[in-house]
């Protein structure tokens, strides 16, 4: 057997006692496993926050201006929108309107509150397959379609379902496939505009009736080849003070920053993944220095044949990325598992995404390199005279 | 013994003074000599803490030539050796090693001296991760030389009786074995010094014997020069010459005859140097 390429002796240290190697890649995958999940849950955070934003038709936004986020439950009058027809540019303008009611879940009779999205079902306001499909069933009175990512606590899900929304009868028609998120509670209902003046124009004297003279949230369509930015700006300026319009990117993003600005939620996410990664750095670097200090000796031998001390770093180095790749394998792979378990337990939105893989990935082998460079101190010390003794 | 031609000088060496004076200097200058130590002194630590530990030490070892040092622990033999070894750095003194001043060099220069030096150690040093071949091999990558490391090797270990065991890992290897690959990755460079410590220290009689009689036959046939340490009385007979080190002083200085008449020859019995 000709071996014309350098020893890997790396590789062979790596590998020889087999408990240890996976003792070491168990850790590492530990590690990476917990940052793919903190990482996934707070990226599922923002991801689900907006993920119903970003699959409304319609290129510009106009909110109640002091509805600083999907929580807040403050509506624009109706009226607005029909000004914002007139301009130039504007095809076409959809009313989507929301509100919070108590769903019963037909099986286990228990209530739980549901997000309830309305617009006018000639109109492709949330243009989702279950729900195009359905448009002719919205039309009928007491339906709506139901959520199949609705949190396992609203129950069956099926077309034909009988149940009690706000404590009056409905029947679901079919369903369609979106997700949770924090303002969605347990999943979200959609329903005709009609069927919402049906169940909540009539509230008790407690509550706030709705109407369709109040809109949550405008959307309009552009005709092809509109300058967003202008007729955003042009809009603001001419509308009435009392509502807010922005492009939908920007409605996006700002719904992001409030996510991100406002509550502790990343910043705990965030703090758990940089804790994950610490733990690693400290398992790697236990993984090397013990590797450094078994064989002491052996490198010191090397040392004084005339091996340089950069030899002996790379040596090193070259353990903990091999240690860091060896172990993200498992770790991706356990974290794809879990990120589907959760996302059905959940509804919310774990994504695995190339980018976001290829960033644990790096942070893995930085997490090993930082591990490395602290162990090969140990190695740069050794004094080869030390082995006479 | 054959006399070839590095090992030329040898027979002059038993009458050069064994601790040259400072008129003798002059004498030992015009031949090439594998280490030439003059006035050198060592000490251990700093400030207060300060231990000398070699005292002028003058030595010159030819090429060709066996040595072993012998002496009580302590003494300074193993520092000495890790001198000469380029392992560590004097300050006081001048140390020459393969023809070149060592005293003043760099780090890495002092590097580049280490890899014409073979080092045997008390214990085999070999990592357990690798055959006995690819432990050889190792040293044959510092020459880089890609192509023929493992025909090296397994010649190299075939010449120190291993030709069954070269993928082997240390774990299946003998003590004495283990020693013989140490041996072999020390050689196979063909280094023209080669420093080894107790190199049967922890090896039964026998295969303590077989290792330095190795030793002795692969330095002689290509004309190597040695300096072993050991106290191991058994082995005395493959010297050229035998020097005592005691209290960090150059105390004798014989061939083998005078060292074995003036260390109590009752107790030192001469048959066994005669296999
Ligand atoms: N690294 C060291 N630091 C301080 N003192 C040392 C060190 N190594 C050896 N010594 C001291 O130097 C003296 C000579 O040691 P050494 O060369 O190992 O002797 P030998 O090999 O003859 O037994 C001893 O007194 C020992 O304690
Ligand atoms: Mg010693």
């Amino acid at each position: 057997m000709r071996s014309p390429l350098r020893t890997p002796l790396a590789w062979f240290n790596l590998t020889y006692e087999r408990r240890r190697l996976l003792t070491a890649i168990a850790g590492v995958a530990f590690a990476v496993l917990l940052m793919f999940m903190f990482r996934g849950f707070e990226n599922a955070l923002y991801d689900s926050q907006v993920q119903l934003l970003k699959l409304l038709n319609g290129e510009v936004v106009i909110v109640n201006r002091i509805k600083t986020t999907m929580f807040v439950p403050e509506q624009f009058a109706r009226q607005r929108l029909y000004q914002a027809q007139a301009f130039d540019g504007v095809e076409d303008a959809y009313a989507l309107y929301t509100t919070t009611a108590n769903w019963k879940n037909p099986e286990t009779k228990q209530v739980r509150p549901l997000r309830v999205l309305a617009f006018n079902p000639a109109k492709p306001v949330l243009p989702l397959p279950g729900i195009m499909e359905n448009r002719a069933a919205l039309e009928l009175p007491w339906t709506a379609l139901v959520d199949e990512k609705s949190r396992a606590e609203v129950g069956p899900t099926e077309a034909g379902i009988e149940s009690e929304l706000a404590e009056q009868q409905i029947t679901l028609v079919g369903t369609y496939s979106l997700g949770t998120d924090f303002a969605s509670a347990n999943g979200n209902l959609v329903m005709s505009d009609q069927n919402f003046l049906r169940y909540f124009s009539n509230l008790g004297p407690e509550l706030d009736s709705r109407s369709l003279r109040t809109v949550d949230i405008g959307l309009l369509r552009l005709a092809p080849g509109t300058d967003v930015d202008r007729l955003v700006a042009a809009l603001q300026r001419r509308l009435p003070n009392d509502v807010l319009v922005l492009s939908k990117d920007d409605f996006v993003q700002k719904e992001l920053d409030y996510w991100r600005n406002n509550t502790n939620i990343g910043f705990v996410f965030s703090l758990l993944t940089t804790m994950s990664f610490v733990v690693g750095i400290i398992l790697v670097y236990q993984i090397l220095y013990t590797d450094v200090a078994d064989h002491w000796a052996e490198y010191a031998t090397l040392k004084a044949m005339g091996y340089t001390n950069l030899y002996l770093l790379w040596v090193v180095i070259q353990q903990a990325l091999l240690l860091g790749v060896m172990g993200f394998v498992p770790g991706y792979l356990i974290a794809l598992g879990l990120y589907q378990m959760t996302a059905n337990a959940t509804g919310l939105l774990m994504q695995m995404t190339l980018f976001r893989g290829i960033n644990i990935l790096l942070a893995t082998i930085v997490m090993c390199l930082i591990s490395g460079a602290i162990a090969v101190r140990r190695v740069q010390a050794t004094d080869p005279a030390e082995v006479f003794g | 013994m054959t006399d070839t031609e590095p090992g030329a000088g040898m027979n002059k060496n038993s009458s050069v003074a064994p601790i040259p004076s400072a008129n003798g200097t002059a004498t030992a200058v015009a031949e090439p000599v594998a280490v030439r130590i003059r006035d050198l002194n060592f000490f251990f630590g700093q400030g207060d803490l300060r231990k000398q530990v070699l005292y002028d030490i003058n030595l010159d070892l030819p090429y060709g030539q066996i040595v072993i040092m012998t002496g009580p622990s302590g003494s300074g033999k193993t520092t000495l050796l890790t001198l000469i070894g380029a392992l560590r750095t004097v300050r006081e003194g001048s140390l020459s090693v393969l023809d070149q001043e060592i005293v003043g060099l760099g780090r890495s220069q002092l590097v580049d001296v280490r890899r014409n030096i073979g080092f045997i150690f008390q214990a085999h040093n070999l990592f357990d991760s690798l055959t006995a071949s690819k432990n050889v091999e190792m040293a044959i990558e510092l020459t880089e030389d890609w192509q023929e490391k493992r025909e090296r090797a397994v010649e190299m270990l075939t010449q120190l009786g291993l030709s069954d065991r070269v993928d082997y890992k240390p774990k299946s290897l003998s003590g004495g074995q283990k020693q013989r690959v140490a041996i072999a990755r020390a050689l196979v460079n063909q280094p023209p010094l080669l420093l080894a410590d107790e190199p049967t220290a922890a090896l039964d009689k026998k295969s303590g014997r077989d290792v330095v009689t190795l030793m002795q036959k692969l330095a002689k046939e290509e004309g190597r020069t040695i300096l072993m340490v050991t106290h191991d009385n058994r082995i005395l007979d493959v010297a050229d010459r035998i020097i005592t080190m005691v209290d960090g002083r150059l105390e004798t200085d014989e061939n083998l005859a005078q060292f074995v008449s003036s260390h109590d020859p009752k107790s030192l019995d001469r048959r066994m140097f005669v296999m």
